[in-house]
């Protein structure tokens, strides 16, 4: 009883506290409906105008940040918010509906269920190829999708298995999920998976650090996109006597790569649709595609073949 | 009377904003217990995993949908308890030498010098750690740790990150014990290291225990450093200390930028959230249990 019986002072504490959050409740519903109406009146003038936002793989986003800053140059109304925030997330992000653009280095089936699917749209814009590398000391130039199988999957443990000076393999792998490691395995394990006993020295969450890693660890392996093979310390190796280069990617001749996709929705909102849709195609555009190159990136009107969700390639007709 | 009506009023308003605070923070605390319970427990209600397979499991490997948590727990007990072990003596140590041998040096170096530690950013340590602790560790032991990343590397660097939480407490707790016990030692004819020993470590023992503790919440609870240092090797089990591992917190941060929300990896991701939340609720119980029998013992 006595719990209930409130002073009138203590009634006038709780009855604030209760006031104020129906009052910032309020407050947030206010802005909402006022941003709102602002998108409606945006989307009747003839200019672009309208903020859309981004978010997903980092493997590219200094590419779209640069497309970014270009299109608002060009489009001094719009605004394109850029967030990191991984694959998974872009994806799911996009199949909410909570951002109109999600990136991703991997196609949407291999990570959405069949009802998030529904109505996502995929824009690839452009395509990423990936090699391995090795620390510079490692005295082996060329090797085999067998070996390179052999090897991530713990089967070839010695360099002198694979023609070089004898020494252990350290093999340094990028973490669960990543779109890099997920390009990489797809091409090289065709579907078979390393037993359990099987640790790499390391698994890391970038590209960088792999970078780093390999240059600071005697006999390593790992494998990055080409924009991360310039480094002092390592080497990239050519596969089946091929050599990780644009011209072989857009041949069909050399396997690893991926595109990057953009991913919109279909039921897009009016306010943001043509803003998405302008955006998309300015990456694609023949003035973007040197920058493409200058990234690293290899643009999709040069590609000789093509990919599909299964990983079947065949010639672009 | 008109001047009692402003005053009441300024009462109410205080009350008001007081109150709403408590509101605000108890708010946050329900809604964040809340949030991590549903989704971290999707996975065993929703997604229909075995709890004791979960949490027992030695194989983390979402690409194959194994969703084993061992290897993780074992790696965070492992920096943890390693950590504490190396930071503690010399914590202690110094605690002891400031606060009961050089006092004046104590207050005016060692104390500035000690908090600027605490304040240094986790990812300074991290850096630190990749370019010194994980090359001296492989320059070291050679073979046995090519990349110098693993279990002892995380340790060493989390030990140097614990280290001035335990020392700024442990000094506190020192200094809290009643100049009354040091002189009655020694005037029973205790020598300076004999009164330390005996009376001074002794009455202080709960609020160093409570130290210690909150130095390992610390420690299991640093993501970003040693993240950077272990290697993150989280597919099966570590054999040893020089063998690269994961912890809770950094396999959580690794795969939460992959993981696509609502899915089972996603779920069984924030399980690992939720048994963070869940030990770092039994470290404050325990600190409270020691601080209520520290009360007791101390009358």
């Amino acid at each position: 009883m006595s719990k209930l019986d409130l002073t009138r002072r203590q009634f006038m504490g709780v009855f604030g506290a209760t006031a104020a959050i129906a009052g910032l409740a309020a407050c947030g519903g206010n802005t909402a409906s006022d941003t709102t109406a602002e998108g409606d009146e945006g989307s009747a003038d003839a200019a672009l105008v309208g903020s859309i936002s981004c978010s997903g793989a980092t493997s590219f986003q200094p590419l779209v940040e640069k497309a970014a800053d270009a299109f608002m140059d060009a489009n001094p109304e719009v605004s394109v918010a850029i967030s990191a925030g991984g694959s998974g997330q872009g994806l799911s992000q996009v199949a909410e509906g909570s951002v109109q653009i999600g990136r991703s280095d991997v196609f949407a089936e291999e990570k959405l269920e069949a009802d998030q699917l529904e109505g996502l749209v995929d824009n690839q814009v452009c395509i990423v190829g990936m090699g391995p590398i090795v620390n510079a000391s490692v005295d082996v130039d060329d090797i085999t999708t067998e070996q390179l199988k052999g090897i991530f999957l713990g089967q070839i443990t010695d360099w002198s298995e694979v023609g070089g000076t004898a020494g252990a393999i350290q093999v340094i792998q990028r973490e669960a999920g990543s779109g890099t490691r997920a390009t990489f395995e797809n091409a090289v394990l065709a579907g078979e998976t390393a037993p359990d006993s099987f640790r790499p020295v390391a698994e890391v969450d970038s590209s960088g650090t792999v970078v780093e890693q390999v240059a600071a660890t005697e006999g390593s392996i790992s494998y990055v996109a080409f924009n991360y093979m310039e480094n002092d310390g390592v080497k990239a190796l050519s596969v089946d006597g091929i050599d990780p280069t644009q011209e072989n990617v857009e041949n069909g001749d050399f396997l690893i790569w991926a595109y990057e996709h953009m991913y919109t929705r279909e039921d897009e909102d009016e306010a943001t649709a043509p803003v998405t849709k302008a955006f998309i195609e300015f990456m694609l555009s023949e003035d973007f595609a040197s920058t493409v190159v200058e990234e690293g990136f290899i643009p999709m009107g040069d590609m000789k073949v093509q990919k599909d969700a299964e990983g079947n390639v065949t010639a672009v007709a | 009377m008109a001047n009692l009506m402003p005053k009441r009023r300024l009462e109410n308003i205080g009350l008001g904003i007081t109150g709403f605070c408590v509101a605000l923070v108890a708010l946050v605390v329900v809604t964040l217990i809340f949030m991590v319970a549903q989704q971290g427990l999707s996975t065993f209600f929703v997604d229909g995993m075995d709890p004791i397979a979960f949490f027992t499991g030695q194989n983390w490997i979402p690409e194959q949908e194994r969703y084993g948590a061992l290897p993780m727990i074992v790696g965070s007990f492992a920096v943890t308890l390693l950590s504490t072990l190396f930071a503690l003596p010399v914590a202690i140590g110094s605690a002891i030498f400031v606060v009961e041998v050089a006092p004046g040096f104590g207050r005016r170096v060692f104390q500035p010098v000690i908090e600027l530690l605490v304040g240094i950013p986790s990812v300074v340590y991290g850096v630190l750690g990749l370019y010194v602790i994980n090359s001296l560790v492989k320059a070291i032991f050679g073979e046995a740790a090519p990349t110098g990343a693993g279990i002892l590397s995380g340790s060493i660097v989390l030990a140097i990150m614990i280290l001035p939480t335990i020392t700024t407490l442990s000094m506190d707790a020192l200094r809290a014990v009643p100049n009354q016990y040091r002189e009655g030692s020694y005037a029973l004819g205790c020598t300076r290291w004999q009164t330390t020993w005996h009376v001074v470590l002794k009455s202080a023992t709960p609020s160093l225990m409570t130290a210690v503790i909150l130095g390992m919440t610390r420690a299991f609870g640093e993501t970003l450093a040693v993240q950077m240092v272990i290697g993150g090797v989280e597919r099966s089990m570590p054999t040893g200390l020089l063998d690269p591992a994961s912890t809770l917190t950094a396999a959580l941060t690794a795969g939460l930028s992959n993981a696509v929300s609502g899915s089972e990896y996603y779920h069984a991701l924030w399980t690992l959230g939720l048994l963070l939340l869940v030990m770092s609720l039994v470290f404050i119980m325990i600190i409270h249990l020691i601080g209520r029998k520290g009360a007791k013992a101390n009358g």
